[in-house]
């Protein structure tokens, strides 16, 4: 191992030393990152609304006003859905989440103090806590609006406390003493409603004080003032499965796996050229005289691309993590995608390498043949955006491979046996760059 | 030490670079190998250390009535050393990281390494440039740093090819002192240059090649001896100038003075350029 570690950190010295094939192993992937990660960001122009789905079951006229306050809502923006569709929605990840108004959301909203409050339901994916928060906070913000208009209103709070008096005399689930309790407390409430009237105090505005939110069994949230609960909201877990979408979280999610293939190439085109440089330089010549063998050479030269490919790797995903706030989904995944692209582009440096006698031909040659495969692999534009025939064309190209294992870790949910194709196919030619390459490579300047 | 036997290596299978070549090299001495660009010095310099495998012939290394090996064995590549005529070195890194980084590969480590990294360094004289990059350092410096990663090992047998090609005279007087020095602390030196002046100052045998076949071999006094021709009195008497080959130009001269005034004279002693003209019909540097 002395001898392939002693090349390898000569490499790894040599190309930090070289600021061009350093600039194209981390400056150009990331100013290509930038770009378009500053591009994407400021295209959405809709990053503070969050799009929910909106399930009206009760179809009143309070329902569609609280849709209305909704869709004039600056934090949200509504679409009227049917509950299966709205759950199908979310468990794709084509939505945050949903919200289901209850049937009977109408008549509640007209007799706060009476009966069980409205009970919506929410349904979010549970991993995305923070857009759950704030959508919980919204809907309850313009319910509780709702039924704290009554407040505003002393003629209509009349009207509810005559009628809850009527009910309360009606029912036959309550005892005489419930009955008398309650009849004397709406008794109270109403001759104070009329002593404001006469005096012209306006009550309550909806300023009613909150104790905060209180917590309800299984994930049901209801709102409380002092005991009495005019909303409550219903959280339902509906598990996104990314499988069903391949939807990007964040549009970094995209072009993040296309800045890394631009900081891989650069890697495997710098290492690929310093092969054709050492022999055309002369130290290739004192390389073979050391008492170590030929593959030795080929290994320190490969350890040293291997471990700067899995530098560019972690630098870019930091950068794109920090910067852009990628999340990958699955940062296992993440690890074998990155080690199988660093295995690939191993091999194609080693191809690289035997492009041309000279280092401007290889270098030449080199990129020429990493731009094709590029333009034709993803590495350009999102596959996604080509026709069909060139997204099977593509598949030619490792660049596809490799974009496809990256999202498939970021954004695509790929499970071990999902990314088995994209990795084999990576690893294979890898290996098979490597052994021909290793073949084929010229080791004395003008003979084989 | 090196032994070379009827060793033949053609290029593209048609032209012969090497085309028979034998020769032995005696431990500690300095062994050249003299003729024009072209003449296939480099070429059995690189079967002779193992870079190229020979068509014909046999290369073994080795203690003399000890175990010898051919240049392809791990073992006996450790106790050679080559100082290739292209500057085998890093430009972008320092003195230092060169000859550190060639040690490693030798399997030089810890104490045993930074030893010999410094004394390679100080033989050379670029002890106290050992922190900048190669690449600031002069021709000459970089022909220095290319000879102490082909010492710092501490090989018996040492290959020199064209150490002083494209050095100033300063760099090139260093080189030969160092080259000396080398075979006092007791290496074996093969020596190649097209410089006439070089084999003559340094070797003590040297080997004549051109056309990939050794022409002549001997001491340098034995060449000329067997190959130089006469000495030849340049003479300038009544305003003529004559060239007089003779066996004792100083009988020659004297003769000359006796005829006449002398005005001017000069005595070409044979050489190694001689040599080769007789041998060839060609200049040396043709």
């Amino acid at each position: 191992m002395g001898p392939i570690f002693a090349l390898a950190c000569k490499d790894l010295r040599l190309l930090v030393r070289d600021k061009v094939g350093f600039f194209f192993v981390f400056g150009f992937p990331l100013l290509f990152g930038l770009f378009f990660g500053v591009i994407f960001k400021g295209a959405g122009g809709s990053q503070g609304a969050i799009t929910i789905l909106v399930v009206d079951d009760d179809q009143s006229e309070a329902s569609k006003a609280l849709i209305g306050k909704l869709t004039s809502a600056a934090e949200v923006k509504p679409i009227v859905a049917t509950y299966d569709a709205a759950v199908d929605q979310v468990r794709k990840g084509e939505r945050v989440a949903y919200v289901r108004i209850p049937k009977g959301y109408g008549e509640s909203a007209r007799r706060p103090f009476w009966g069980t409050p409205p009970a919506f339901e929410l349904g979010v994916d549970p991993s995305r806590k923070a857009e759950a928060g704030m959508i919980q906070g919204v809907i309850t913000q313009y319910a509780v609006r709702d039924v704290m208009k009554v407040f505003s209103d002393p003629d209509a709070l009349r009207k509810q406390t005559s009628a809850a008096i009527e009910e309360v005399g009606k029912a036959d689930d309550l005892t005489p003493v419930q009955k008398g309790i309650m009849t004397a407390f709406f008794g109270a409430l109403d001759s104070f409603m009329s002593l404001t009237l006469t005096s012209g105090v306006g009550a309550a505005d909806g300023g009613a004080k909150s104790d905060g939110d209180k917590e309800g069994p299984e994930g049901e949230a209801s709102i409380g003032f002092g005991g009495w609960e005019p909303v409550r909201i219903a959280v339902q877990d509906v598990r996104a499965d990314r499988r069903l979408s391949s939807k990007p979280n964040n549009p970094m999610d995209i072009t993040f796996p296309q800045c890394l293939v631009w900081g891989l190439m650069g890697c495997s085109a710098a290492f690929g050229i310093s092969l054709v440089v050492e022999r055309t330089r002369g130290t290739l010549i004192r390389l073979r005289l050391a008492p170590i063998a030929r593959w030795h050479i080929l290994a320190g030269k490969a350890a040293a691309c291997f471990l700067m490919l899995l530098a560019v790797s972690v630098v870019m995903l930091m950068f794109a993590m920090l910067a852009f706030g990628v999340r990958p989904e699955n940062y296992g995944m993440l690890a074998v995608a990155i080690l199988s692209s660093a295995i690939c582009f191993v091999g194609i440096m080693m191809l690289l390498s035997v492009c041309g006698k000279t280092e401007n031909s290889a270098g030449g040659i080199g990129w020429s043949v990493l731009l094709m495969m590029a333009m034709i692999g993803g590495g350009m534009m999102p596959l996604f955006f080509m026709p069909k025939w060139m997204q099977t064309v593509a598949s030619i190209s490792p660049i596809k491979w490799t974009v496809l294992s990256l999202e498939g870790a970021v954004f695509r949910g790929y499970s071990l046996a999902d990314m088995a194709l994209p990795c084999g196919v990576l690893l294979g030619i890898g290996l098979a760059g490597f052994a021909v390459g290793s073949r084929l490579f010229t080791w004395q300047e003008g003979s084989s | 030490m090196l032994t070379v036997s009827g060793l033949i290596k053609s290029y593209d299978g048609v032209r012969r670079a090497v085309d028979g070549v034998t020769f032995d090299v005696k431990p500690r001495e300095i062994f050249g190998l003299l003729g024009p660009n072209g003449a296939g010095k480099s070429t059995t310099i690189h079967v002779a250390v193992g870079l190229l495998a020979p068509d014909g012939g046999e290369v073994r290394i080795g203690d003399p009535g000890g175990p010898s090996g051919p240049p392809t064995d791990p073992v006996v590549r450790s106790r050679v050393g080559v100082a290739p005529q292209a500057l085998a070195i890093y430009e972008e890194l320092t003195g230092e990281e060169n000859i550190r980084f060639f040690a490693q590969l030798q399997g030089l480590r810890g104490g045993e390494l930074r030893n010999r990294t410094a004394a390679a360094l100080q033989f050379v004289e670029l002890h106290d440039r050992r922190r900048d990059l190669a690449r600031t350092y002069s021709g000459g410096m970089k022909r220095r740093l290319n000879l102490a990663a082909a010492i710092v090992h501490d090989p018996q047998l040492l290959f020199l090819d064209e150490p002083t090609v494209g050095v100033d005279p300063q760099s090139r007087n260093a080189i030969f002192e160092n080259i000396l020095a080398l075979r006092e602390r007791g290496l074996t030196v093969v020596y190649t240059t097209h410089y006439m002046e070089e084999a003559q100052r340094l070797c003590d045998r040297v080997a004549i090649m051109d056309q990939g076949r050794i022409l002549a071999l001997d001491t340098v006094d034995g060449l000329v001896r067997a190959h130089g021709g006469k000495s030849v009195v340049v003479a300038a008497v009544d305003g003529r100038e004559s060239r007089i080959e003779s066996d004792d130009p100083i009988g020659e001269l004297m003769r000359l003075k006796q005829g006449g005034p002398l005005r001017d004279f000069r005595l070409e002693q044979p050489n190694l350029e001689r040599v080769f003209l007789n041998l060839t019909g060609r200049q040396l540097r043709d």
